[in-house]
């Protein structure tokens, strides 16, 4: 019998690797949202613990993949959390007794945690001065508003949207609220890193963007790019929360300083002061003609990137160009934020952006169906893209599906018999545009050995290139091995994001594949995607090829305590063409389950900057019960190609859970939806009000 | 940190005393593990109570339900005996966590953790349970109320160790209603416990305050009239008027008194059903 070696305990995970020798790391944390720190008393740390000060790392220059704004440790913290010095010890229990013991005096500045304050001009500002990065993160036109805490800002300008709305009969909006939600991947965040006799860093690291690391490493240490060596093992789970620098500077600088390998693993409760998903506000105004012809829709996301902006202006611009969603609309205006709060960082999460902009237009177009007395299906149909519509991007849409999608995802709750108690959601989500990816593949034995970036984090990306390799080669797919992604050794890829991997790479497989099949030895492939937006109009090439999905809900709820109880959730997703049967079956329900826990359960709760709930106890994820009812279905086309399947099913889950609640009058603006907000709004049904007041649902 | 693993109840008592407020109880470790994990406790010293054979049995004695402290929750839920006369504990252990959780998390470990967010205290206090405290002392019996003084705060003392639950024969009728508000696997956001029989009605709200709530005399006021939809209406109410409950993660003190009133409500219909 074939165990999966995850089953047999025989990965070898980032928390595993060791290098020999290595001293273990603790970081020791602001406890104070924005400061600057007066003194670091260090006194009652044991002898032999070696403690990484501000004064160590004064030489090494601001880095963000994005945009440059932050320090290897802080002197100036801007989040509770936010790491001011590093210790590095014999033991990992000794690391953590030393950082325990560094005592921390910070005097305080005033802070900001709510993106609409944040973005107000009186509002105390995090950076001064923003620089763009030149990571290879940092290529879409990254716009930063001097003086503000907005580091960047995306526009689409498609028609005229006033003169939509006033040629419209009827005009919907709404304001909708997504919070901060932890990844939480098993296998937290891990790092070992060493600096060799010849000067070289060698980072062993569970990273999904080993390349961006490697060019953002170099510039940190003043080093090469090839002086920089890169190696990721498998990932127990990432979601997003693994990507750009994170710890790895911290650990490499302790190298430095130690002249020993060092190595560090975050634990359960710092996981959610690293990196989360960003709160979002969208506001949506939506205009229809009397008949149901979608003529404007004007949006505005704030998406709130934290204390750093990561990759946030990556994440508002996603927000903004889902925002029009997948619908003729011959005037639509999006204005998109990433705003700067004091807390935590937050990046990508698996949906990177279009989560959110998701639920707040899904749920505007049932408002829209609700005011015009159309069905939500019927109203979906009518406007939904087809091949050769332009998009508000302006780009021409092709392998466009939603109909089917749309159709298949209202026949698995019986949408058409009877709506009650049921919702739905069309989802188009963009794939990195543009990218590139390279790929090596040579004789090794009877068999191959494939030489890529592409990182494994449980998606089943090594199964998938084997299977695609194998398939061209004639071989089976044990024949083809596919070790870790170490940068030395494997050529260029943009990054393991946006769902791309299984598309791109096995673009440069095929022709990687034919070119070893001529020259009998190795073979070299490489496929670039084209495109982009210009950030002021939007205008452009969103994304090269779209990812599709419907969904439907099917619920009931207790209208006296106001919990849901879900009969089944149901994903129609467009695959293109499947690669792996049982890999992208476990992607749609992982999908799913996320999307579920984000739809009722998830929030990173704070008070004053301080996260409230960081274990797993009071942050609650869903659990295999909950997702009994969740169901969901690949949808090919012959010769169609292959369609990244990551993430595509989370985005559907809230809204149509959201939708099915509007359905029996019960309408949510705010993520999660709770009990408690599901019982506040059956209150606003028996006592009609638009929408609950913005200010009040702020915490 | 010290572990000490004693083999019997008496070299453990005997360590009790010797180490007191020194040593933190070990049993199951889910609750201690947490607490550890997140830095909220340090403790020098942790006295294991794993090795200690003769905390773990569960038995009837002279009609009485006995659980050793160390009875895991999964064994309380599985044990035919408890199915057979107790069934509404072994449904309230049953529903605890998850099965792993169940099978390590034990009767003592979560009656001396008094952490609010828990099944089986309010069940436990329904059914008129007493904890056994031993010490050099001696032994003493306290109920459920006299043990649970607030937020992880109990009547134990330093020198004590809770060694056994006792449950009187179970009353004719008895039902737990456990609601939570986010996973299925979430701690509770609001329990309910109600038990009818010859010692007359008791009804225990749990996980909405920082110790389960119990008003007796309100139940004693109600006892005669519990086949009158109004007047379970009515006790549900004056429950939900009297509870004081918290907010956390799993709702505000003003939606548990809300739910509060809704399954006190549903608690009493199951009762006279």
């Amino acid at each position: 019998m074939r165990v999966d070696p995850r089953a047999r305990g025989a990965v070898r995970y980032s928390v595993d690797a060791d290098m020999p020798g290595q001293l273990h790391a603790a970081l020791v944390r602001s406890t104070v949202a924005h400061g600057v720190v007066r003194g670091i008393d260090v006194s009652g740390v044991a002898p032999g613990v070696t403690v990484l000060l501000p004064e160590d790392v004064a030489d090494l220059p601001l880095y963000g993949c994005q945009i440059a704004d932050q320090a290897v440790l802080a002197e100036r913290p801007r989040h509770a959390g936010d790491v001011v010095a590093a210790v590095a010890a014999p033991t990992p229990a000794a690391a953590r007794a030393a950082a325990r013991a560094v005592v921390v005096e910070v005097d305080e500045l005033p802070a900001v945690f709510d993106a609409l304050d944040a973005a107000r001009e009186e509002a105390p500002l995090l950076h001064e001065g923003l620089s763009v990065s030149d990571n290879d993160a940092a290529y879409f036109g990254i716009r930063p508003v001097a003086g503000t805490n907005i580091c960047h800002r995306f526009r689409i300008r498609h028609g005229d949207v006033e003169a939509g709305f006033a040629a419209a009969d009827v005009v919907v909006e709404g304001t909708f609220r997504t919070p901060a939600a932890a990844h939480v991947p098993m296998e937290p965040h891990a790092t070992v890193a060493r600096f060799t006799e010849d000067g070289r860093l060698e980072v062993v690291t569970g990273t999904q963007t080993p390349f961006n690391m490697r060019m953002e490493l170099a510039a940190m240490f003043g080093l090469d790019e090839e002086d920089v060596r890169i190696v990721v093992p498998p990932m127990g789970g990432s979601f997003g929360a693994k990507t750009f620098t994170r710890q790895e500077g911290i650990v490499a600088a302790l190298a430095r300083k130690t002249g020993r390998p060092v190595k560090l693993v975050l634990g359960r409760s710092e996981e959610f002061l690293t990196l989360n998903r960003h709160p979002s506000i969208v506001h949506v105004r939506l205009g229809a003609t009397r008949t149901g012809d979608l003529v404007a829709k004007a949006v505005t996301c704030w998406a709130d990137t934290g204390a750093y902006a990561d990759c946030g202006p990556g994440v508002a611009q996603k927000m903004g160009f889902a925002a029009p969603g997948p619908y003729r609309i011959p005037n639509c205006w999006v204005d998109a934020h990433a705003v700067y709060t004091n807390t935590p960082p937050n990046g990508a999460f698996r949906g990177y952006g279009a989560m959110q902009s998701i639920w707040a237009s899904e749920r505007t177009m049932d408002l829209l169906a609700a005011r015009l007395g159309t069905g939500p299906l019927e109203l979906r149909r009518r406007n939904l893209l087809r091949d050769g519509d332009a998009y508000a991007t302006g780009e021409a849409m092709h392998g466009t599906c939603f109909e089917e999608l749309l159709d298949r995802a209202a026949a698995a709750v019986g949408y058409e018999h009877d709506p009650a108690g049921k919702g739905l959601c069309l989802v188009m989500k963009g794939m990195q545009t543009p990218s590139r990816a390279s790929i090596a593949i040579e004789r090794e034995g009877d068999g191959y050995v494939i030489r890529c970036a592409t990182t494994e984090m449980g998606q089943g990306a090594r199964r998938s290139l084997a299977l695609l390799a194998a398939e061209r080669l004639g071989c089976r797919p044990e024949q083809i091995r596919v070790p870790d992604p170490d940068t030395d050794r494997v050529p260029y890829d943009t990054r393991t994001t946006s769902s791309r991997s299984t598309f791109m790479m096995a673009g440069a497989l095929a022709e990687a594949c034919e070119a070893l099949l001529e020259d009998g030895r190795r073979g070299h492939g490489t496929i670039v995607n084209d495109g982009g937006l210009d950030p002021d109009t939007g205008q452009g090439v969103a994304s090269t090829h779209w990812h599709q999905a419907a969904g439907a809900a099917h619920l009931e709820v207790d209208e006296e305590t106001g919990r849901v109880r879900l009969h089944r959730v149901h994903c129609a997703v467009y695959a293109g063409r499947v690669v792996n049967a049982p890999g992208a079956a476990l992607q749609n329900e992982g999908s799913m389950t996320m999307g579920l826990g984000t739809a009722l359960f998830e929030s990173v709760d704070f008070n004053e900057g301080q996260v409230t709930n960081a274990n797993l106890s009071d942050y609650n994820v869903p659990t295999a019960r909950d997702a009994a009812a969740l169901t969901h279905e690949l949808v090919e086309r012959e010769g169609a190609p292959i369609h990244g399947l990551g993430e595509t099913a989370l985005p559907p889950v809230p809204a149509a859970i959201g939708n099915a609640l509007a359905s029996l009058g019960i309408e949510l603006y705010d993520l999660p939806m709770t009990p408690e907000r599901v019982l506040e709004a059956i209150d606003r049904r028996a006592a009609p009000s638009p929408e609950p007041d913005l200010e009040a649902r702020r915490r | 940190m010290r572990w000490h693993a004693p083999a019997d109840l008496e070299e453990a008592l005997l360590l009790r005393g010797v180490h007191g407020e020194d040593v933190t109880v070990h049993a199951g470790g889910t609750f201690l593990g947490i607490l550890m994990n997140q830095g909220l406790i340090a403790p020098p010293a942790l006295l294991s109570l794993g090795r200690v054979a003769e905390l773990r049995g569960i038995e009837v004695a002279r009609g009485e339900l006995r659980l050793g402290a160390m009875a895991t929750h999964l064994a309380v839920e599985r044990h035919p005996e408890v199915r057979e006369g107790w069934p509404m504990l072994a449904r309230a252990f049953g529903l605890v966590a998850s099965r792993r959780v169940r099978a390590v998390a034990t009767v003592g470990g979560v009656l001396a953790d008094a952490d609010y967010a828990s099944d089986p205290p309010a069940a436990l206090s329904a059914l008129g349970a007493r904890a056994i405290l031993r010490g050099p002392g001696g032994e003493r019996s306290v109920s459920i109320e006299e043990l649970i003084l607030g937020y992880y705060t109990t009547c134990i003392r330093p020198d004590e160790l809770l060694v056994e639950v006792r449950v009187p024969p179970a009353p004719e009728r008895a039902v737990y209603r456990k609601f939570v508000s986010r996973s299925s696997e979430d701690r509770p956001c609001v329990t309910v416990a109600a038990a009818h029989g010859a010692a007359g009605l008791a009804v225990v709200v749990g996980a909405l305050a920082e110790r389960p709530q119990r008003f007796d005399d309100l139940c004693a006021a109600a006892a005669g009239d519990l086949a009158a939809a109004g007047a379970r209406e009515q006790l549900a109410q004056d429950y939900a008027a009297r509870v004081e409950p918290i907010g956390d993660a799993r709702g505000s003190a003003a939606y548990r008194r809300r739910v509060c009133a809704v399954e006190v409500r549903r608690a009493l219909e199951a009762l006279a059903a």
